[in-house]
Protein backbone atom coordinates (compact mmCIF):
# COMPACT_ATOMS: atom_id res chain seq x y z
CA UNK A 1 0.00 0.00 0.00
CA UNK A 2 2.93 2.49 0.66
CA UNK A 3 4.54 1.55 -2.24
CA UNK A 4 0.73 2.56 -4.63
CA UNK A 5 0.42 5.15 -2.44
CA UNK A 6 4.45 6.60 -2.89
CA UNK A 7 5.44 5.65 -6.36
CA UNK A 8 2.72 7.29 -8.96
CA UNK A 9 2.09 10.51 -7.43
CA UNK A 10 5.84 10.82 -6.11
CA UNK A 11 7.81 9.36 -8.77
CA UNK A 12 7.63 12.28 -10.40
CA UNK A 13 8.64 14.32 -7.83
CA UNK A 14 10.04 12.49 -5.60
CA UNK A 15 12.73 10.54 -7.83
CA UNK A 16 13.97 13.78 -9.47
CA UNK A 17 14.33 15.36 -6.58
CA UNK A 18 15.79 12.47 -4.56
CA UNK A 19 18.36 12.62 -7.21
CA UNK A 20 19.54 15.89 -6.27
CA UNK A 21 19.64 15.11 -2.50
CA UNK A 22 22.54 13.39 -0.92
CA UNK A 23 22.38 10.32 -1.90
CA UNK A 24 25.08 9.00 0.59
CA UNK A 25 23.65 10.71 3.65
CA UNK A 26 20.09 8.88 3.15
CA UNK A 27 21.76 5.36 2.39
CA UNK A 28 23.91 5.62 5.47
CA UNK A 29 20.75 6.93 7.14
CA UNK A 30 18.91 3.57 6.04
CA UNK A 31 21.12 1.41 6.89
CA UNK A 32 21.94 2.51 10.04
CA UNK A 33 18.21 1.66 10.53
CA UNK A 34 17.01 -1.44 11.32
CA UNK A 35 13.73 -1.01 10.40
CA UNK A 36 13.47 -2.68 7.27
CA UNK A 37 11.65 -6.44 7.90
CA UNK A 38 9.12 -4.36 9.88
CA UNK A 39 8.66 -1.64 7.66
CA UNK A 40 7.30 -4.37 5.06
CA UNK A 41 5.41 -6.30 7.41
CA UNK A 42 3.12 -3.83 8.32
CA UNK A 43 2.69 -1.89 5.57
CA UNK A 44 2.81 -3.98 2.45
CA UNK A 45 -0.75 -5.59 2.30
CA UNK A 46 0.85 -8.65 1.29
CA UNK A 47 4.89 -9.43 1.20
CA UNK A 48 6.63 -9.51 -1.48
CA UNK A 49 8.19 -12.67 -2.80
CA UNK A 50 12.33 -12.45 -2.80
CA UNK A 51 13.20 -11.35 -6.20
CA UNK A 52 10.90 -8.58 -6.03
CA UNK A 53 11.55 -8.04 -2.71
CA UNK A 54 14.82 -6.27 -3.77
CA UNK A 55 13.05 -3.60 -6.29
CA UNK A 56 10.43 -3.01 -4.09
CA UNK A 57 12.95 -2.08 -1.63
CA UNK A 58 14.90 0.21 -4.08
CA UNK A 59 11.57 1.87 -4.86
CA UNK A 60 11.68 1.81 -0.78
CA UNK A 61 14.82 3.28 -0.80
CA UNK A 62 13.74 6.19 -2.04
CA UNK A 63 10.90 6.51 -0.16
CA UNK A 64 11.73 5.28 2.75
CA UNK A 65 13.50 8.37 4.17
CA UNK A 66 11.16 10.55 3.16
CA UNK A 67 8.48 8.68 5.21
CA UNK A 68 10.58 7.59 7.86
CA UNK A 69 11.04 11.24 8.80
CA UNK A 70 7.57 11.89 8.76
CA UNK A 71 7.18 8.63 11.34
CA UNK A 72 9.41 9.45 14.08
CA UNK A 73 8.58 11.82 16.64
CA UNK A 74 6.65 14.70 16.03
CA UNK A 75 9.38 17.73 16.30
CA UNK A 76 10.60 15.81 12.93
CA UNK A 77 7.45 14.73 11.75
CA UNK A 78 6.69 18.60 11.86
CA UNK A 79 10.41 19.97 10.50
CA UNK A 80 9.46 17.48 7.23
CA UNK A 81 6.24 18.63 7.01
CA UNK A 82 7.94 22.19 6.81
CA UNK A 83 10.09 20.46 4.45
CA UNK A 84 7.37 19.07 2.25
CA UNK A 85 4.88 21.52 2.26
CA UNK A 86 6.82 23.27 -0.36
CA UNK A 87 5.97 20.17 -2.87
CA UNK A 88 2.74 20.18 -4.74
CA UNK A 89 -0.07 18.71 -2.96
CA UNK A 90 0.11 15.35 -4.05
CA UNK A 91 3.45 14.87 -3.46
CA UNK A 92 3.24 15.60 0.02
CA UNK A 93 -0.26 14.06 1.09
CA UNK A 94 0.54 10.52 0.95
CA UNK A 95 3.35 11.57 3.18
CA UNK A 96 0.32 12.16 5.92
CA UNK A 97 -0.83 8.31 5.68
CA UNK A 98 2.44 6.72 6.82
CA UNK A 99 2.77 8.73 9.68
CA UNK A 100 -0.23 7.60 11.30
CA UNK A 101 -0.17 4.33 10.73
CA UNK A 102 3.97 3.93 10.99
CA UNK A 103 4.12 5.91 13.75
CA UNK A 104 3.88 2.88 16.55
CA UNK A 105 6.75 0.38 15.36
CA UNK A 106 8.72 3.63 13.92
CA UNK A 107 8.52 4.85 17.04
CA UNK A 108 11.04 2.72 19.38
CA UNK A 109 13.74 3.50 16.69
CA UNK A 110 13.09 7.32 16.98
CA UNK A 111 14.92 7.97 20.06
CA UNK A 112 17.72 6.19 18.75
CA UNK A 113 17.54 7.66 14.80
CA UNK A 114 16.86 11.59 16.38
CA UNK A 115 20.30 12.90 16.08
CA UNK A 116 21.28 11.48 13.08
CA UNK A 117 17.67 12.25 11.47
CA UNK A 118 17.68 15.73 12.64
CA UNK A 119 21.18 16.21 11.18
CA UNK A 120 20.25 14.66 7.94
CA UNK A 121 16.96 16.65 8.03
CA UNK A 122 18.91 19.50 8.47
CA UNK A 123 20.74 18.68 5.38
CA UNK A 124 17.77 17.78 3.09
CA UNK A 125 16.21 21.40 4.63
CA UNK A 126 18.29 23.26 2.54
CA UNK A 127 18.40 20.55 -0.31
CA UNK A 128 14.52 20.76 -0.51
CA UNK A 129 14.04 24.52 -0.31
CA UNK A 130 17.01 24.84 -2.99
CA UNK A 131 14.41 22.26 -4.56
CA UNK A 132 11.45 23.68 -3.60
CA UNK A 133 11.20 27.18 -5.52
CA UNK A 134 13.06 25.13 -8.91
CA UNK A 135 9.90 22.97 -9.31
CA UNK A 136 7.00 24.85 -7.72
CA UNK A 137 7.54 28.28 -9.24
CA UNK A 138 10.99 28.99 -11.95
CA UNK A 139 13.23 30.91 -9.27
CA UNK A 140 16.67 31.34 -9.00
CA UNK A 141 17.95 28.55 -7.59
CA UNK A 142 18.92 29.35 -3.71
CA UNK A 143 23.00 29.31 -3.29
CA UNK A 144 23.89 27.57 0.23
CA UNK A 145 25.18 30.18 2.48
CA UNK A 146 22.37 32.64 1.11
CA UNK A 147 19.70 33.00 3.33
CA UNK A 148 16.91 30.69 1.65
CA UNK A 149 13.48 32.05 3.43
CA UNK A 150 11.08 33.72 1.19
CA UNK A 151 11.03 37.09 1.97
CA UNK A 152 14.55 37.72 0.05
CA UNK A 153 13.96 35.40 -2.76
CA UNK A 154 11.24 37.73 -3.41
CA UNK A 155 12.58 40.33 -2.59
CA UNK A 156 15.71 39.33 -4.86
CA UNK A 157 13.35 38.85 -7.86
CA UNK A 158 11.97 42.34 -6.89
CA UNK A 159 15.03 43.87 -7.49
CA UNK A 160 15.97 41.95 -10.53
CA UNK A 161 12.92 42.98 -12.36
CA UNK A 162 13.60 46.25 -11.59
CA UNK A 163 16.74 46.40 -12.72
CA UNK A 164 15.55 44.86 -16.20
CA UNK A 165 13.01 47.40 -16.46
CA UNK A 166 15.50 50.56 -16.07
CA UNK A 167 17.97 48.54 -18.57
CA UNK A 168 14.96 49.13 -20.93
CA UNK A 169 14.36 52.54 -19.66
CA UNK A 170 18.25 53.54 -20.69
CA UNK A 171 18.13 53.08 -23.97
CA UNK A 172 15.10 55.15 -24.52
CA UNK A 173 16.48 57.83 -22.38
CA UNK A 174 19.14 60.47 -24.27
CA UNK A 175 22.62 60.23 -22.16
CA UNK A 176 21.36 57.07 -20.84
CA UNK A 177 25.05 55.73 -20.16
CA UNK A 178 25.36 56.54 -16.60
CA UNK A 179 26.05 53.18 -14.73
CA UNK A 180 24.81 54.89 -11.26
CA UNK A 181 21.34 54.09 -10.71
CA UNK A 182 20.68 57.34 -8.83
CA UNK A 183 21.56 59.30 -12.17
CA UNK A 184 20.10 57.52 -13.70
CA UNK A 185 17.47 57.50 -12.34
CA UNK A 186 17.65 61.32 -12.37
CA UNK A 187 17.71 61.70 -16.01
CA UNK A 188 14.81 59.72 -16.60
CA UNK A 189 13.07 62.11 -14.05
CA UNK A 190 14.18 65.32 -15.97
CA UNK A 191 13.60 63.89 -19.40
CA UNK A 192 10.06 63.37 -18.58
CA UNK A 193 9.89 66.66 -17.01
CA UNK A 194 11.39 68.06 -20.35
CA UNK A 195 8.94 66.04 -22.80
CA UNK A 196 5.90 67.42 -20.36
CA UNK A 197 7.27 71.17 -21.04
CA UNK A 198 7.77 70.61 -24.46
CA UNK A 199 4.08 69.88 -24.76
CA UNK A 200 3.54 72.46 -23.03
CA UNK A 201 5.11 74.45 -25.20
CA UNK A 202 4.39 73.14 -28.14
CA UNK A 203 0.94 73.68 -27.46
CA UNK A 204 1.05 77.27 -26.66
CA UNK A 205 3.17 78.09 -29.87
CA UNK A 206 0.21 76.74 -31.75
CA UNK A 207 -1.91 79.00 -29.73
CA UNK A 208 0.53 81.98 -30.24
CA UNK A 209 0.02 82.14 -33.43
CA UNK A 210 -3.44 82.10 -33.59
CA UNK A 211 -3.70 85.01 -30.93
CA UNK A 212 -1.26 86.85 -32.67
CA UNK A 213 -3.00 86.98 -35.95
CA UNK A 214 -6.43 87.49 -34.40
CA UNK A 215 -5.47 90.61 -32.39
CA UNK A 216 -3.30 91.89 -35.43
CA UNK A 217 -6.42 91.68 -37.52
CA UNK A 218 -8.45 93.06 -34.87
CA UNK A 219 -6.31 96.10 -34.70
CA UNK A 220 -6.86 96.27 -38.23
CA UNK A 221 -10.47 96.64 -37.81
CA UNK A 222 -12.68 93.58 -37.80
CA UNK A 223 -11.39 90.13 -37.97
CA UNK A 224 -13.97 87.68 -39.85
CA UNK A 225 -12.07 84.95 -38.41
CA UNK A 226 -11.50 82.98 -41.01
CA UNK A 227 -8.24 82.38 -41.99
CA UNK A 228 -7.74 84.62 -45.37
CA UNK A 229 -8.48 87.56 -43.09
CA UNK A 230 -6.20 86.82 -40.91
CA UNK A 231 -3.69 86.37 -43.35
CA UNK A 232 -4.59 89.57 -44.77
CA UNK A 233 -4.46 91.06 -41.04
CA UNK A 234 -0.87 89.76 -40.74
CA UNK A 235 0.33 91.21 -44.35
CA UNK A 236 -0.30 94.70 -42.96
CA UNK A 237 2.08 97.40 -44.33
CA UNK A 238 4.56 98.30 -41.16
CA UNK A 239 3.34 101.32 -39.83
CA UNK A 240 0.32 99.55 -37.95
CA UNK A 241 2.56 96.69 -36.81
CA UNK A 242 5.07 99.68 -35.58
CA UNK A 243 1.91 101.25 -33.77
CA UNK A 244 0.76 97.89 -32.35
CA UNK A 245 4.21 97.57 -31.27
CA UNK A 246 4.52 100.78 -29.60
CA UNK A 247 1.29 100.15 -27.90
CA UNK A 248 2.77 96.90 -26.87
CA UNK A 249 6.12 97.77 -25.55
CA UNK A 250 4.10 100.37 -23.31
CA UNK A 251 2.16 97.94 -21.98
CA UNK A 252 4.48 95.85 -21.19
CA UNK A 253 6.61 97.91 -19.48
CA UNK A 254 3.92 98.86 -17.33
CA UNK A 255 3.02 95.15 -16.45
CA UNK A 256 6.80 94.94 -15.58
CA UNK A 257 6.62 97.00 -13.29
CA UNK A 258 4.21 94.62 -10.90
CA UNK A 259 5.34 91.63 -11.92
CA UNK A 260 7.58 89.72 -14.41
CA UNK A 261 5.34 86.91 -15.35
CA UNK A 262 2.47 88.34 -15.90
CA UNK A 263 4.11 90.49 -18.53
CA UNK A 264 5.82 87.00 -20.00
CA UNK A 265 2.31 85.96 -20.12
CA UNK A 266 1.02 88.74 -22.22
CA UNK A 267 3.89 88.95 -24.21
CA UNK A 268 3.38 85.00 -24.99
CA UNK A 269 0.06 86.10 -25.63
CA UNK A 270 0.84 88.07 -28.57
CA UNK A 271 3.52 85.16 -29.69
CA UNK A 272 6.46 87.69 -29.02
CA UNK A 273 9.15 86.80 -26.10
CA UNK A 274 11.89 88.56 -24.07
CA UNK A 275 15.14 88.01 -25.02
CA UNK A 276 18.72 89.70 -24.14
CA UNK A 277 19.73 92.02 -26.95
CA UNK A 278 22.88 89.77 -27.48
CA UNK A 279 20.86 87.15 -28.57
CA UNK A 280 18.36 89.69 -30.69
CA UNK A 281 21.83 91.28 -32.89
CA UNK A 282 22.39 86.99 -33.36
CA UNK A 283 19.16 86.33 -34.60
CA UNK A 284 18.76 89.77 -36.50
CA UNK A 285 22.50 88.99 -38.20
CA UNK A 286 20.86 85.49 -39.24
CA UNK A 287 18.10 86.76 -40.52
CA UNK A 288 18.95 90.20 -42.34
CA UNK A 289 19.72 88.59 -45.96
CA UNK A 290 16.08 86.77 -45.88
CA UNK A 291 13.90 89.57 -43.94
CA UNK A 292 13.08 91.27 -47.25
CA UNK A 293 11.34 88.67 -48.98
CA UNK A 294 7.74 87.98 -47.68
CA UNK A 295 5.27 85.05 -48.79
CA UNK A 296 2.17 85.64 -48.02
CA UNK A 297 1.21 82.71 -46.06
CA UNK A 298 -2.24 80.37 -47.18
CA UNK A 299 -1.45 78.71 -43.99
CA UNK A 300 -4.45 78.06 -41.46
CA UNK A 301 -4.69 80.10 -38.17
CA UNK A 302 -2.17 77.66 -36.53
CA UNK A 303 0.48 79.48 -38.27
CA UNK A 304 2.67 82.78 -37.60
CA UNK A 305 1.78 84.29 -40.96
CA UNK A 306 3.83 87.67 -40.93
CA UNK A 307 6.24 86.38 -38.02
CA UNK A 308 8.78 86.57 -41.01
CA UNK A 309 8.21 89.77 -42.33
CA UNK A 310 8.46 91.81 -39.41
CA UNK A 311 11.22 90.20 -37.18
CA UNK A 312 14.03 91.73 -39.05
CA UNK A 313 12.71 94.72 -38.97
CA UNK A 314 11.27 94.65 -35.24
CA UNK A 315 14.49 93.03 -34.16
CA UNK A 316 15.98 96.16 -35.69
CA UNK A 317 13.96 98.64 -34.10
CA UNK A 318 14.42 96.76 -30.91
CA UNK A 319 17.72 96.64 -30.88
CA UNK A 320 17.93 100.15 -29.58
CA UNK A 321 15.30 99.89 -27.28
CA UNK A 322 16.36 99.24 -23.80
CA UNK A 323 13.06 98.36 -21.71
CA UNK A 324 14.72 97.92 -18.15
CA UNK A 325 18.29 98.06 -16.97
CA UNK A 326 18.80 94.20 -17.57
CA UNK A 327 19.26 94.98 -21.23
CA UNK A 328 16.41 92.55 -22.39
CA UNK A 329 14.59 93.30 -25.34
CA UNK A 330 11.42 92.37 -27.25
CA UNK A 331 11.35 90.45 -29.75
CA UNK A 332 9.69 88.19 -32.59
CA UNK A 333 9.39 84.59 -31.60
CA UNK A 334 6.99 82.35 -30.53
CA UNK A 335 8.39 80.11 -28.31
CA UNK A 336 12.17 79.62 -26.64
CA UNK A 337 12.59 76.13 -27.54
CA UNK A 338 16.20 76.68 -29.08
CA UNK A 339 17.26 75.95 -32.46
CA UNK A 340 13.85 75.41 -34.46
CA UNK A 341 12.05 78.47 -33.44
CA UNK A 342 15.08 80.67 -34.87
CA UNK A 343 15.18 78.37 -37.79
CA UNK A 344 11.47 78.75 -38.54
CA UNK A 345 11.53 82.86 -38.12
CA UNK A 346 14.44 83.16 -40.31
CA UNK A 347 12.47 81.17 -43.53
CA UNK A 348 11.89 83.43 -46.29
CA UNK B 1 16.39 35.78 -16.47
CA UNK B 2 14.72 32.66 -14.45
CA UNK B 3 11.89 35.50 -13.11
CA UNK B 4 9.39 33.86 -15.74
CA UNK B 5 7.82 37.39 -16.91
CA UNK B 6 6.47 37.63 -20.39
CA UNK B 7 8.17 39.69 -22.51
CA UNK B 8 8.43 43.90 -21.96
CA UNK B 9 5.95 44.87 -24.31
CA UNK B 10 6.56 48.62 -25.16
CA UNK B 11 5.27 49.65 -28.56
CA UNK B 12 3.37 52.62 -29.09
CA UNK B 13 1.33 52.71 -32.41
CA UNK B 14 2.77 54.74 -35.19
CA UNK B 15 2.60 58.04 -35.35
CA UNK B 16 -0.10 58.97 -37.66
CA UNK B 17 -2.62 57.53 -34.74
CA UNK B 18 -1.45 60.53 -32.48
CA UNK B 19 -1.66 62.72 -35.08
CA UNK B 20 -5.09 61.30 -35.72
CA UNK B 21 -6.64 61.82 -32.24
CA UNK B 22 -4.37 64.74 -31.80
CA UNK B 23 -6.14 66.11 -35.09
CA UNK B 24 -10.03 64.84 -34.47
CA UNK B 25 -9.63 67.01 -30.51
CA UNK B 26 -7.71 69.96 -32.17
CA UNK B 27 -11.06 70.48 -34.51
CA UNK B 28 -13.24 69.81 -31.28
CA UNK B 29 -11.98 72.68 -29.78
CA UNK B 30 -12.55 74.54 -33.09
CA UNK B 31 -16.25 74.04 -33.28
CA UNK B 32 -16.52 75.38 -29.64
CA UNK B 33 -15.93 79.17 -29.17
CA UNK B 34 -11.82 78.79 -29.97
CA UNK B 35 -11.23 81.97 -31.12
CA UNK B 36 -11.36 84.47 -28.13
CA UNK B 37 -9.54 87.60 -26.88
CA UNK B 38 -5.81 87.55 -26.91
CA UNK B 39 -6.52 88.31 -22.71
CA UNK B 40 -7.90 84.51 -22.15
CA UNK B 41 -4.85 83.19 -23.73
CA UNK B 42 -3.97 80.98 -20.64
CA UNK B 43 -7.36 79.04 -20.62
CA UNK B 44 -6.64 78.52 -24.22
CA UNK B 45 -3.61 77.19 -23.62
CA UNK B 46 -4.64 75.28 -20.71
CA UNK B 47 -7.13 73.55 -23.25
CA UNK B 48 -4.67 72.44 -26.10
CA UNK B 49 -2.92 71.27 -23.46
CA UNK B 50 -5.36 69.27 -21.95
CA UNK B 51 -6.40 68.17 -25.83
CA UNK B 52 -2.63 66.86 -26.45
CA UNK B 53 -2.59 65.01 -23.29
CA UNK B 54 -6.04 63.28 -23.75
CA UNK B 55 -5.70 62.40 -27.60
CA UNK B 56 -1.91 61.35 -26.54
CA UNK B 57 -3.78 58.59 -23.54
CA UNK B 58 -6.70 57.87 -26.59
CA UNK B 59 -4.03 57.25 -28.78
CA UNK B 60 -1.58 55.13 -26.65
CA UNK B 61 -4.23 52.10 -25.97
CA UNK B 62 -7.05 54.14 -24.61
CA UNK B 63 -7.91 52.41 -20.82
CA UNK B 64 -5.25 49.49 -21.52
CA UNK B 65 -2.49 51.16 -19.68
CA UNK B 66 -2.58 52.44 -16.13
CA UNK B 67 -1.35 55.92 -17.04
CA UNK B 68 -3.62 56.49 -19.81
CA UNK B 69 -6.58 55.58 -17.72
CA UNK B 70 -5.14 58.25 -14.77
CA UNK B 71 -5.25 60.69 -16.90
CA UNK B 72 -8.44 60.64 -19.13
CA UNK B 73 -9.92 59.81 -15.64
CA UNK B 74 -8.38 63.41 -14.27
CA UNK B 75 -9.54 65.10 -17.62
CA UNK B 76 -12.94 64.17 -16.68
CA UNK B 77 -12.91 64.64 -13.57
CA UNK B 78 -12.17 68.52 -14.58
CA UNK B 79 -15.35 68.46 -16.90
CA UNK B 80 -17.15 66.44 -14.83
CA UNK B 81 -17.69 63.97 -17.84
CA UNK B 82 -18.97 60.71 -15.79
CA UNK B 83 -15.99 58.34 -17.03
CA UNK B 84 -16.66 53.95 -17.18
CA UNK B 85 -13.83 51.97 -15.65
CA UNK B 86 -13.87 48.95 -13.94
CA UNK B 87 -14.39 49.06 -10.09
CA UNK B 88 -10.98 46.74 -9.60
CA UNK B 89 -8.54 49.67 -10.19
CA UNK B 90 -9.86 51.88 -7.21
CA UNK B 91 -9.06 48.93 -4.70
CA UNK B 92 -5.70 48.30 -6.01
CA UNK B 93 -4.98 52.12 -6.11
CA UNK B 94 -6.14 51.58 -2.07
CA UNK B 95 -4.01 48.72 -1.40
CA UNK B 96 -1.05 49.76 -3.64
CA UNK B 97 -1.28 53.15 -1.63
CA UNK B 98 -0.61 51.44 1.83
CA UNK B 99 2.18 48.83 0.94
CA UNK B 100 3.64 51.77 -0.59
CA UNK B 101 3.48 53.98 2.66
CA UNK B 102 5.87 51.38 4.11
CA UNK B 103 8.70 51.89 1.29
CA UNK B 104 10.13 55.10 1.53
CA UNK B 105 13.52 53.78 3.90
CA UNK B 106 14.74 52.18 0.94
CA UNK B 107 16.72 54.65 -0.94
CA UNK B 108 15.43 53.61 -4.35
CA UNK B 109 11.73 54.18 -3.03
CA UNK B 110 12.47 57.94 -2.39
CA UNK B 111 13.80 58.31 -5.97
CA UNK B 112 10.89 56.20 -7.35
CA UNK B 113 8.14 58.72 -5.15
CA UNK B 114 9.30 61.55 -7.52
CA UNK B 115 8.81 59.52 -10.90
CA UNK B 116 5.52 58.49 -9.08
CA UNK B 117 4.72 62.42 -8.81
CA UNK B 118 5.72 62.70 -12.26
CA UNK B 119 3.93 60.04 -14.35
CA UNK B 120 -0.23 60.03 -13.68
CA UNK B 121 -1.32 57.46 -11.73
CA UNK B 122 1.71 56.91 -10.52
CA UNK B 123 0.84 56.50 -7.07
CA UNK B 124 -1.25 53.10 -7.55
CA UNK B 125 1.47 51.16 -8.91
CA UNK B 126 4.17 49.11 -7.58
CA UNK B 127 8.05 49.98 -8.61
CA UNK B 128 8.58 47.41 -11.42
CA UNK B 129 5.51 48.17 -13.17
CA UNK B 130 6.32 51.90 -12.32
CA UNK B 131 9.14 52.18 -14.64
CA UNK B 132 7.33 49.91 -17.19
CA UNK B 133 4.53 52.59 -17.62
CA UNK B 134 7.06 55.05 -17.43
CA UNK B 135 9.15 53.46 -20.01
CA UNK B 136 5.95 53.04 -21.84
CA UNK B 137 5.10 57.11 -20.99
CA UNK B 138 7.91 58.62 -22.40
CA UNK B 139 7.58 56.98 -25.84
CA UNK B 140 4.11 57.93 -25.78
CA UNK B 141 5.25 61.21 -24.85
CA UNK B 142 8.01 61.74 -27.51
CA UNK B 143 5.64 61.04 -29.94
CA UNK B 144 2.93 63.57 -29.24
CA UNK B 145 6.22 65.93 -29.10
CA UNK B 146 6.88 64.69 -32.70
CA UNK B 147 3.41 65.05 -34.03
CA UNK B 148 2.87 68.37 -32.50
CA UNK B 149 6.25 69.56 -34.39
CA UNK B 150 5.17 68.29 -37.51
CA UNK B 151 2.05 70.01 -37.37
CA UNK B 152 3.97 73.39 -36.42
CA UNK B 153 6.45 73.03 -39.20
CA UNK B 154 4.07 72.01 -41.79
CA UNK B 155 1.49 74.95 -40.91
CA UNK B 156 3.33 77.72 -40.13
CA UNK B 157 4.32 79.62 -43.13
CA UNK B 158 6.98 79.46 -45.26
Amino acid sequence: MLDSLLTPSTSSHMQTSATTFDHKDFLNHIFASAPWPSVDETHAPQPPPSDVFVDSRNQQIMMMPLSSHHQNDNVDGSSAHALYSGFSATGSRPFHIPQGSGGGPMHQQGQTQRQPQQQASASTDTGGTAVSPSQSRTKVRARRGQATDPHSIAERLRRERIAERMKALQELVPNGNKTDKASMLDEIIDYVKFLQLQVKVLSMSRLGGAAYVSSQSSEAGGSHGSASSAVAGGNQPTGNSNDGLTMTEHQVAKLMEEDMGSAMQYLQGKGLCLMPISLATAISTATSHTRNSLIPGAGDVGGRPSSSNLSGKTVQTMNTLKLNSNGNCMAEGSSSIAVKEAVSISKP
Amino acid sequence: MASADKPINTDVPEKDVFALHFLQSLSNLRRQNTFNSPEKTNDRVKKIKKAAYVSMARAAGGTSRLWSRALLRRAAKETNKVVRFSRRKKRVTWLRRRSNRRDPVEEEEKEAERLRNLVPGGGAMETSKLIEETAYYIKCLSMQVKVMQCLVDGLSPK
